[in-house]
């Protein structure tokens, strides 16, 4: 029985050195970082409009993308279409809003402005230079047809996504 | 740049940040140029220029690194554009770093710390009694000590002479006086003696005898003598009706 024994570890030893992973590793860091610069907040101008426009009493939220590396991404971003959260609505909403360069690092980033795509309630900017820029982006919500908006909390979503080309 | 830096030994500026907005259309030219003057070696240690043409105004937020460079090199600053449009709230921010112990010298806990040993100037001395007013004065005043040392020496010296004078001449008058008087009473005794009106008893001479004391008195018991009281006891009374009889005629 014990020579057995010793026979088997004796051939785990054996197997166990003849074989080897070699792992490798690296790390990939983001070249274009997508930050919240400054939180939005909705005003209430009306009973029935919420709004980000700073004449309303909103504050436009700032996104800011920094790239390292030109003409390798694209900054994807989608201003509000509904509430993430909100009191129960017993009507329809119409949103309204933009996406537009609030300001650069480089003078050469301000054509973003004029070659930008938007569709639906999407705006697409191929970011060609290096650097950082900064995008503000508004947003209103139109409640009914001039209806008051119920009393509580309403949050709404601006994703921003730099996507590599 | 003295303003705005900390005049801070071993300063470095590290990095440039500066923003600012551009108002102007699309199709207009424009270049912007932030920057600094070299101050030691001339020309610019800071230039960044900013090419807005054909490009929508917009804001502009820079960081612009540029590798620690020495206070000492920053000169004045400024934002100059030319071309059509204009430049809206400029702002440049430096950012820097130094060591606080870039000289030891500043601060005692900074390693490298020499306790300074001051250099002592050499002071000249001046002594005072080397000035000539105040060494004629010295002078002067020991030339009048010594005068007055002189006057009351020789004043003590006539003093003392007119003292020995005096007493001289005491001693002379008394020596004439006495041998005057001497004299006249030799004369009057020979007078007196020529008047020859004394008697023989006058020149005998009286024998140095003494004469001792010979009575001896025992002690004995002295007896009372009630006379002699009772007669004081009168003598008492009657002087006090004396003295009484005086009050008694005043009233």
């Amino acid at each position: 029985m014990f020579k057995k024994i010793l026979a088997a570890t004796i051939a785990m030893t054996a197997i166990s050195a003849q074989a080897l992973d070699a792992p490798i590793v690296g790390n990939v860091e983001s070249k274009c970082v997508v930050t919240l610069d400054r939180q939005g907040v909705y005003g209430n101008p009306s009973a029935s409009v919420l709004s980000t426009d700073s004449i309303d009493g909103g504050v436009q939220p700032v996104i800011r993308y920094d790239v390292v590396i030109a003409n390798a991404y694209k900054a994807v971003i989608t201003h509000p279409s509904s509430f993430s959260q909100s009191p129960a609505l017993t009507d329809t909403i119409a949103w309204t809003g933009s996406t537009e360069v609030e300001a650069v690092s480089d003078a050469q980033m301000s054509a973003y402005d004029t070659s930008k795509i938007e569709y639906d309630s999407t705006t697409e900017i191929d970011l060609e230079y290096t650097g950082s820029t900064w995008f503000k982006v508004s947003s209103e919500a139109d409640y009914g047809i001039s209806k008051a908006l119920p009393g509580g909390t309403y949050t709404a979503i601006v994703q921003a996504n730099c996507i590599a080309i | 740049m003295e303003n705005l830096l900390p005049q801070q030994a071993g300063l470095q500026v590290n990095t440039v940040l500066y923003k600012y907005s551009t108002i102007k259309n699309p199709e207009d030219p424009l270049l912007v140029t932030i920057q600094n003057e070299n101050a030691v070696d001339g020309g610019y240690i800071f230039r960044e220029t900013d090419d807005w043409t054909g490009l929508p105004g917009n804001s502009i937020f820079k960081v612009v690194g540029v590798g620690g460079q020495p206070i000492e090199y920053w000169g004045n600053g400024e934002i100059i554009w030319e071309g059509v449009g204009d430049v809206v709230d400029p702002s440049v921010i430096y950012t820097y770093q130094y060591d606080t112990c870039f000289d030891p010298q500043t601060d005692p806990s900074c390693p490298g710390y020499k306790v300074e040993i001051p250099d002592i100037p050499s002071v000249e001395t001046v002594d005072p009694l080397d000035d000539t007013i105040i060494q004629d004065e010295i002078d002067r005043e020991m030339t009048m000590r010594d005068e007055d040392e002189e006057e009351r020496e020789r004043k003590d010296m006539e003093q003392k002479e007119d003292d020995e004078e005096e007493v001289d001449l005491e001693t002379v008058l008394g020596i004439v006086e006495r041998s005057l008087q001497n004299a006249q009473d030799t004369a009057k005794h020979n007078q007196v003696m020529a008047l020859n009106q004394f008697s023989n008893l006058y020149y005998q001479q009286i024998p140095d005898t003494v004469y001792r004391e010979t009575i001896q008195l025992k002690d004995a018991t002295m007896p009372r003598n009630n006379r002699g009281r009772s007669l004081l006891i009168a003598q008492d009374v009657l002087h006090n009706k004396l003295v009484k009889s005086q009050f008694k005629g005043e009233r």
